[in-house]
């Protein structure tokens, strides 16, 4: 292995010259191929209404009901609307689990629910069981098994084992590619860390590919899209500081480890809800304990240093936060869980403004919102959170003159190129100065630059490999926020709604702050590149986050969050 | 659930911001990228402030390389003859020539940024030799001034020094010098001093002459010392020597200042100016990012004594030295004179993004005006200079000693060109304080031009 490593550094400039030539046309084109074989399966699937029971009225008229959750009420939007007046607007929560059984739940209604003339808060449904709302009388019948089969068999097929083992091996075809890149022209002392950086990422997306086949779920776009990702960020560490390249390595891995876990977790909607209350605790805990033990890097104490390593917990309370936030419909409709969410978000974004860390607090605050909406539909309640944010904004802006620098230097950062401006102006020369196409690994300038590998990290990789190649990066967060959306209406329940959209919303903004606050669009504030910026925390958090997106995958065999009924699975048949 | 699903929607909005705030950003890379890699402290087109870049002679002899610091030539004695074009570390000599091409140099474009090619960096060839700039120099000695070659057909400067000049990889002690020898170390001579011109302002006062005056060939004048104005006053031109009855050709040989009294009086102070100006003696020229300063002369409304100094290059006349190089350059192209120029081409990488183009002067000078004064001036070698000074060359020029008052010696100026058609070279020399234009002149020119024609032969 020495001299395979060796014999790289030891290449002629010559080759290595045609070599840079030819690989700054073909990387991009390579990455955008890949993106396409990913992005295509997660943005066709097919998502029309599926009809999972009946609900029978007694002049035998049929109501069709198309979610595992729906509402029933006299409100235009609810899932089954039934318009007379002693119907509440939000009136019941009709609920089918796992196991094919159904209950229905009173939503605060006036009239109340009555189950076989018997007044219920919740109760689970037999069959020819009459259900009475506001004096309307019905019976539930849910769709036979073999209509469930045919249901499933409908529904888009996850990918398939051959796309998937494709697209890992052109996804490690590029870090081969940019592996040997960066060892060509790289320094020699750093070699090993360059090569064993790129390589642990292959084989871990190899091991986990191999995870998938071996539980038959082998759908990997999103994984591979996160593994494109990584792969990237370890492009600008063996840039700029290839001695941490295994350090961020060993978080990719803890990273994916969570992304398991929280995947497993999700898996049983019943030990989700459980795991709730531990995730509250630990949102709020993690900060706690940074804010009792924590020190103060950059202005903000968001750190803790256990063992040497340092730590930023608060990425991990994002994880919490949308564990949190997430909710069945049946919650949804009572406005007292709202009340307790905001009250929840009020001590996770006072703790961060103690620790003086307001771009992630922006973060939280913008979940809260997805969140609030998601949950509450009032664009009031909106309107009032927003109006209370600013007025704390600027109160926060009053009393922290270091916060107030960023937004006086914003849109006029050539005026002072030099002070305010250096980071961002260097930034915007180093992406311009390798255009379309990049200089070639190792031969850019930005990585003398401070937070070259996380918070300018666009600008490092724009130099270096191209603006066509940091686009595509953006692009790859913006698929998965669409994939969320697009994949809401075929959720089981609206705690995955709640919860894809919501992780997949924090990747957003937090690649909105970061790569338009690198290019001056939006002023700099410091907060990662999901996957790509170097930071252990930061990796693991999203790994984290992204375990809600693929539970939002319903597709046939695509995710293992997702647990399908054996009679859903006719491939076992 | 439906509502839910429909609120998902406003995840759209975070999606539209970060599209749109990136199709922004996508536009003003459009727009400004090229105002971005070019701002000062742009790390892959500057280097503290001086463009990246190789910078060689003409024949890609390395001159200075800035792709990483400033790195001079290995040989001393050039460095010394290119500081003034270069510059040097400290700033103290500006040299804009690099940051004038620095996109060229760079060779940006929105596709490519600024790569290259095996990450190699431009190349500025000047037009300068590299030989010639040390001939010049050593022509030059301890003396201080300027001397200056150009290619009066495509406007190449083959070689200009400015004297004193000092190594810039071996700094003398410049500020704690008291015995005056870096008196204006710092200046670049050719391009940014002007001189009191003498007697070689007489071919200006000669051209006007020759476009105003029909009979002004034929006239004969009487010289006899000096040409009195206004006794009492003290009022009058004072000659050399007493040239008795000489022709307008002889009155240009022997720079007689009588003679050229006489004639300034019958131009008027108007009409001298008139033609000062029309041959812009008295304008800069700018090449190359770089701009010359402007020349002067103040004849119209002046006493006619003022006139006849102002038509012998004394009075409030100043010139400057590239300035007068490239008038020469009009007489010996026959009225029209093509600029002068230091950068023939650059390569940004392995493309060529520059090469130099003649500028033409536009016609200043009737053809027949031109070529009497080259005959004229190629009478002034033949007759009195000596064709043996000049390499063989087929040489037209002019001396002259320009009083500076102050107690001080005279400057020691000489202009002119060659007609041979192989080597179309005007050149001028000033020396400070160095007596007579044609003693101490020739001798430096000898050396110049006889280098000049080795180096055309080998070109």
């Amino acid at each position: 292995m020495d001299k395979f490593i060796e014999a790289f550094t030891n290449v002629d400039a010559a080759y290595v010259n045609v070599y840079q030539q030819i690989l700054r046309y073909c990387l991009p084109l390579l990455v955008g191929v890949l993106l396409f074989l990913c992005i295509k399966p997660l943005l066709t699937f097919r998502r029309e209404p599926e009809i999972w029971a009946w609900l029978i009225l007694e002049d035998q008229r049929r109501l069709a009901i198309t979610h595992w959750e729906s509402v029933i009420g006299r409100n235009k939007r609810s899932d089954v609307v039934i318009n007379m007046p002693a119907v509440s607007r939000n009136h019941a929560v009709l609920t089918r689990y796992d196991d094919g059984s159904w209950t229905i739940a009173d939503a605060d209604s006036k009239a109340g629910v009555l189950v076989n003339g018997e007044k219920v808060s919740i109760a689970e449904l037999e069959p020819e069981d009459e259900i009475d709302i506001g004096g309307v009388k019905m019976k539930l019948l849910p769709i036979s098994r073999r209509q469930e089969i045919k249901l499933a068999q409908l529904r888009t097929k996850g990918a398939r084992p051959l796309h998937s083992l494709l697209n890992v091996l052109l996804l490690t075809w590029i870090q081969i590619l940019m592996c040997s890149s960066y060892l060509l022209v790289g320094n020699e002392a750093y070699a090993y860390n360059v090569f064993w950086g790129f390589t642990g990422i292959t084989v871990s997306q190899w091991v986990l590919l191999a995870f998938y086949f071996a539980i038959r779920k082998p759908s990997f776009e999103i994984e591979t899209i996160a593994f494109l990702l990584c792969t990237l960020g370890m492009a600008a560490i063996a840039a700029v500081k290839p001695g941490e390249a295994s350090k961020q390595l060993i978080a990719m891995y803890m990273g994916m480890a969570l992304f398991l876990g929280v995947g497993w977790s999700l898996r049983d909607l019943e030990r989700a809800k459980k795991i709730r209350y531990i995730a509250a605790a630990a949102g709020v805990g993690f900060l706690l304990i940074t804010l009792l033990f924590g020190k103060t890097y950059n202005g903000a104490r968001n750190w803790l240093i256990i063992g040497g390593m340092s730590f930023q917990l608060s990425e991990l309370s994002k994880v919490c936060f949308v564990f949190v936030g997430a909710s069945t419909m049946d919650r949804i409709v009572n406005r007292r869980n709202l009340i307790l969410f905001i009250a929840y978000t009020l001590a996770i974004c006072g703790c961060l403004a103690v620790m003086n860390d307001f771009g992630t607090a922006l973060i939280f605050f913008v979940a809260f919102l997805l969140i609030a909406y998601m949950r509450s539909g009032s664009v009031g309640t909106l309107a009032l959170a927003c109006t209370s944010l600013g007025f704390a904004g600027v109160i926060a802006l009053k009393f922290k003159p270091h916060a107030m620098q960023r937004f006086t230097g914003w849109r006029h950062i050539w005026e002072d190129p030099t002070g305010a401006g250096w980071q961002q102006t260097r930034a915007l020369m180093c992406i311009a100065s390798g255009g379309l196409f990049g200089m070639g690994a190792g031969r850019g300038w930005m990585k003398n630059n401070f937070a070259a590998d996380s918070d300018v990290v666009i600008a490092t990789l724009a130099e270096e490999w191209g603006l066509l190649v940091v686009l595509m990066l953006i692009g790859c967060i913006i698929v998965l926020g669409l994939f969320a959306v697009r994949s809401a209406a075929v959720q089981r329940s609206s705690f995955f709604a709640i919860g894809g959209c919501t992780a997949a919303g924090i990747l957003l903004v937090q690649t909105i702050l970061n790569a338009l606050g690198t290019v001056d669009v939006l002023p700099l504030t410091g907060v990662t590149f999901p996957f790509v910026s170097n930071g252990g925390s930061s990796m693991i958090g999203a790994w984290g986050l992204l375990a809600f997106v693929k539970a939002a995958d319903t597709r046939q065999s695509a995710s293992f969050a997702v647990r399908q009924s054996k009679e859903g699975r006719p491939d076992d048949e | 659930m439906n509502k839910v699903v429909g609120r998902a929607k406003i995840m759209l909005l975070l999606i539209l911001i970060l599209a749109a705030g990136s199709v922004f950003f996508v536009g003003e890379y459009l727009f400004q990228a090229e105002t971005w890699v070019m701002s000062a402290g742009s790390p892959h087109v500057y280097n503290q402030n001086a463009g990246c870049g190789l910078i060689t002679d003409r024949d890609n002899i390395p001159l200075l390389d800035t792709t990483n610091d400033r790195v001079y030539t290995e040989n001393a004695v050039l460095r010394k003859a290119i500081i003034h074009w270069l510059g040097d570390r400290e700033g103290n000599i500006s040299a804009p020539l690099l940051s004038h091409y620095a996109d060229k140099v760079a060779n940006f474009d929105i596709i490519s940024g600024v790569y290259n090619y095996g990450g190699v960096g431009g190349q500025v060839t000047l037009s300068l030799s590299a030989e010639l700039q040390i001939a010049a120099l050593e022509a030059m000695g301890d003396k201080k001034g300027t001397v200056a070659v150009y290619n009066y057909k495509t406007g190449e400067i083959l070689c200009a020094v400015s004297t004193p000049a000092f190594d810039p990889d071996n700094l003398p002690d410049i500020a704690g010098d008291t015995t005056g020898q870096w008196n204006g170390a710092y200046v670049n001579r050719f391009m940014k001093s002007t001189y009191i011109p003498g007697s070689i302002f007489k071919i200006v006062t000669a051209a006007a002459a020759l476009e105003t005056i029909p009979d002004i060939q034929q006239q004969t004048f009487t010289c006899n010392g000096e040409t009195i104005y206004n006794e009492a006053a003290g009022d009058k031109v004072t000659c050399l020597g007493k040239h008795g009855t000489i022709s307008f050709q002889e009155a240009l040989t022997y720079s007689c200042n009588c003679a050229f009294a006489q004639i300034a009086d019958q131009l008027g102070g108007e009409t001298l100016q008139r033609y000062a100006e029309q041959f812009q003696i008295t304008q800069s020229i700018s090449f190359d990012g770089m701009t010359t300063v402007e020349g002067n002369i103040t004849a119209a409304g002046e006493a006619p004594v003022m006139v006849a100094w102002s038509a012998i290059g004394q009075h409030k006349d100043l010139i400057n030295p590239c300035q007068y190089l490239t008038f020469m350059g009009v007489i010996a192209g026959d009225g029209v004179g093509v600029e002068p120029h230091l950068v023939n081409e650059i390569s940004g990488g392995s493309w060529k993004s520059y090469a130099a183009k003649s500028v033409s002067t536009g016609r200043l000078m009737s053809v027949d005006t031109a070529k009497t004064l080259q005959e004229m001036m190629r009478a002034n070698v033949e007759n009195y200079y000596g064709d043996e000074n000049f390499a063989g060359l087929t040489v037209c020029a002019k001396s002259g000693t320009a009083e500076v008052g102050g107690g001080q010696k005279p400057n020691a100026m000489f202009c002119g060109f060659a007609t041979d058609e192989d080597y179309p070279l005007a050149f001028i020399v000033v020396v400070e304080e160095g007596g007579s234009g044609r003693r101490t002149c020739i001798p430096i020119l000898q050396q110049v031009l006889a280098a000049c024609k080795e180096a055309m032969d080998e070109f």
